[in-house]
């Protein structure tokens, strides 16, 4: 294991702030040591504690997280020595985008049942952990990203969150806190291009993001589809229920570049939700496995060739097939590891 | 007026969500004009008619397609309601019942006792046709009383009536009266039904029943309704078919249901009160069904815009308010504020799905759902 490895996962209580730091350090001191291939491989983002116990027979499909992970290794697409553990978000790292009252409310139970019913989610200390390191995770991912150029969560994309409510199975907006966190404090901030790829509007980050000219948000969704009441991102591109694979990649073909192009960001962040796909049960269009696969190569090449790092997060997807869902939202990883090679990176 | 729309895509957003944890499956349709008929004509399709005082449509719709797809839910796509066929009558639609073994409907417009038969489709057409009709025997009626009731049990025959003492077995073809039950009182219908293949069942609105063997020229048993002293109320029935076989329901509109056993009508083997708003009705308003496959479940529907079941298996002898085992509000919570309160119009159980139902409204929407049995996922 590398030793960056060594310090994201066995210092419980370090605060990823701090993480940044000594990796960066870490950095500068291993580049020459540097040569194990696994280590060069393309960063995957992944934590055990991504899931917990839900109400039997409870409608979101928690069990997909560590199945996408398992395929992709059982499939040898990636080795777990390509596996970074994320910290849990801490409350100072939330509350850049979340309340207090909210982060207080949310980390001790305090959430009332009608709130808890606009998440889909019953409140339990399970959840309120893995939201947590899912946060941890995306934040991970783009840090990662900034010194690799690109990495992959096998989690990630809960951008129905506001800053005081949870809402559509997203209790934190793991994006906002990412963007934020990584937008910086200092006169010459970063600048965060986010692609919402997930076939519901990224309502949650919209609003978040609203009046910050350093994070542009760009969502692709179906109209028809949750949430009804849209917000407004800097780029909604909101189109019809049964979009087929090359419409849909059209569509994002002729926003992407000139995005790139004009707001010239410093860090992407991906959202690769698979609900666009045909076989989803809560999304209203009808991309294929090809499609998506094509979709996600093409967002995560045409970023990586222009030198700007990205970070991607698998998104949104529902069916009741766990393991044909994990596979379909595995594509991400495969797609970016054959962006990986051709990229040299 | 944003604003407002604003708040509404709130609420159905709110709905949404809701609904994900509450149903396995909710798929709803709009129809141009509201039904007040649901008749399953296969498993998969069902036929629903317009109920306004001129031309209306005729409509075979067929469920969408992932409902049914149980075990491969992701494999199947199609999630949107079909019209498969479709015709025009020349007024309302107030009773529509498919005779089985046939691609035949029979209706009945309430302005007369007379019964129009279509036919669905055939020879690849997507047309429903007028193709027949059956007279009635008594032509006249007044605005108060509910059109004629329709059962058919076998493939030639009908069995229709508007009122106790007009009630006819017809051949559906010659329209030769082949059974007519010796009844003298004229008490408005507010159901007819078989309960085995030659013994009916007709429910009066005073809550009369009067139960028929057809092989006998003896007059039919009647059982009264159940005493309501001082209230003046309509009464439905409904017999069961399927796991509940044997039982009758009568409901009234004040919202009092009592069980009873085929076999012993007058005898009450249990009673509840619903919660239900009361309010004036017709007798068209009101629908009380046995679930065919959820023992000791019944469905209420027309007091407002929810679908109501309850399960009478725990109800006792003494009248006690009970609650609904499950309610569905989606035709309430997704109605426009501005059109004022919607009720259901109909509503009809799966022939076969323990906990599927299909329910329409007075804005003319038409949902089919399969809720979730809390009680089987509390952990």
């Amino acid at each position: 294991m590398t030793c960056i490895k060594l310090i994201f996962s066995r210092r419980p209580r370090l605060k990823v702030g701090r993480l940044l730091g000594a990796a960066l350090t870490s950095r500068r001191c291993l580049h020459d040591e540097q040569v194990t291939r696994e280590s060069s491989a393309l960063p995957i983002i992944h934590h055990s504690k991504y899931v917990c116990d839900l109400p039997l027979n409870h409608r979101f499909p928690m069990g997909k997280f560590p199945r996408v992970l398992h395929f992709l290794i059982k499939d040898q697409v990636i080795t777990e020595k390509q596996v970074w553990v994320p910290e849990i978000a801490s409350k100072e790292l939330l509350s850049c985008v979340h309340t207090e009252e909210y982060l207080n409310n949310f980390i001790n139970g305090k959430i009332n049942e009608q709130e808890q019913r606009r998440t889909g989610f019953p409140w339990s200390e399970g959840i309120v952990r893995r939201c947590r390191y899912e946060t941890g995770g995306t934040v991970l991912a783009a840090e990662v990203a900034l010194q690799r150029g690109l990495a992959c969560s096998t989690a990630g994309g809960t951008h129905h969150a506001f800053p005081s409510f949870g809402s559509g199975f997203c209790l934190l907006n793991d994006l906002a806190v990412a963007a934020k966190y990584l937008m910086g404090i200092s006169s010459h901030k970063r600048k965060i291009l986010i692609v919402d790829l997930d076939v519901h509007q990224g309502d949650g980050t919209a609003f978040i993001f609203k009046e910050e000219p350093s994070v542009f948000t760009f969502s692709v969704h179906c109209g028809k589809n949750f949430p009804l009441r849209k917000q407004q991102s800097d780029l909604d591109i909101s189109v019809e229920d049964g979009m087929e694979d090359k419409e849909y990649l059209s569509t994002v073909e002729t926003h992407l570049p000139l995005l790139l192009e004009t707001f010239r960001p410093d860090l992407v962040l991906y959202d690769a939700g698979v609900d666009p796909h045909w076989e989803d049960e809560l999304g209203r269009l009808r991309l294929t496995d090809q499609g998506l696969y094509q979709r996600d190569l093409y967002v995560m090449k045409t970023v990586v060739s222009r030198g700007v790092p990205i970070a991607a997060v698998i998104g949104g997807g529902y069916s009741r097939d766990i393991d044909r869902l994990a596979l379909r939202h595995s594509i991400l990883h495969r797609a970016a590891t054959q962006v990986w090679r051709d990229c040299g990176m | 007026m944003a604003e407002r729309g604003e708040d509404f895509n709130d609420v159905l957003d709110d709905w949404f969500i809701e609904s994900l944890k509450t149903y396995k499956d909710l798929h709803v349709y709009q129809l141009e004009h509201p039904t007040q008929v649901i008749e399953w004509t296969s498993g998969k399709t069902v036929c629903v008619a317009g109920y306004s005082s001129s031309k209306n449509e005729i409509l075979e719709l067929q469920l969408p397609l992932k409902l049914f797809a149980d075990e491969n839910k992701g494999l199947c796509a199609e999630r949107d309601f079909k019209v498969v066929h479709g015709g025009f009558t020349d007024g309302p639609v107030r009773c529509l019942r498919h005779v089985p073994g046939t691609r035949c409907v029979v209706t009945n417009d309430g302005l007369t006792s007379d019964l129009q038969v279509w036919t669905v489709g055939g020879d690849d057409s997507d047309v429903i046709r007028r193709t027949g009709s059956v007279a009635g025997r008594k032509r006249r009626r007044t605005d108060s009383e509910g059109g004629s009731r329709i059962a058919a049990r076998c493939s030639t025959q009908v069995l229709h009536g508007a009122q106790s003492d007009d009630i006819q077995l017809t051949h559906l073809t010659s329209g030769q009266i082949l059974y007519t039950p010796e009844i003298t009182s004229s008490d408005p219908l507010s159901s007819l039904q078989f309960v085995s293949d030659d013994v009916f069942l007709a429910g009066c609105c005073n809550g009369n029943i009067y139960l028929t063997d057809t092989r006998t020229s003896a007059s039919p048993q009647l059982s009264p309704a159940p005493a309501s002293p001082g209230e003046s109320v309509l009464w439905w029935t409904d017999a069961a078919a399927g796991v509940s076989s044997g039982s009758v329901v009568r409901l009234s509109s004040s919202g009092r249901a009592v069980i009873s056993d085929l076999r012993n009508l007058g005898a009450a083997v249990s009673q509840a009160q619903l919660s239900v708003q009361s309010r004036r009705c017709n007798p068209d308003d009101v629908t009380v069904s046995w679930a065919p496959a959820l023992p000791g479940c019944i469905a209420v529907s027309g007091f407002s815009g929810v679908v109501q079941i309850y399960n009478t298996s725990v109800w006792g002898v003494e009248l006690q308010e009970v609650q609904p085992l499950f309610g569905h509000r989606g035709h309430a919570v997704s109605s426009l504020p501005e059109e004022g309160d919607v009720f259901i119009t109909s509503h009809a159980w799966h022939p076969e799905r323990p906990r599927t139902l299909l329910s329409a409204a007075s804005d003319g929407s038409v949902h089919v759902w399969d809720w979730v049995d809390q009680s089987a996922s509390d952990r």
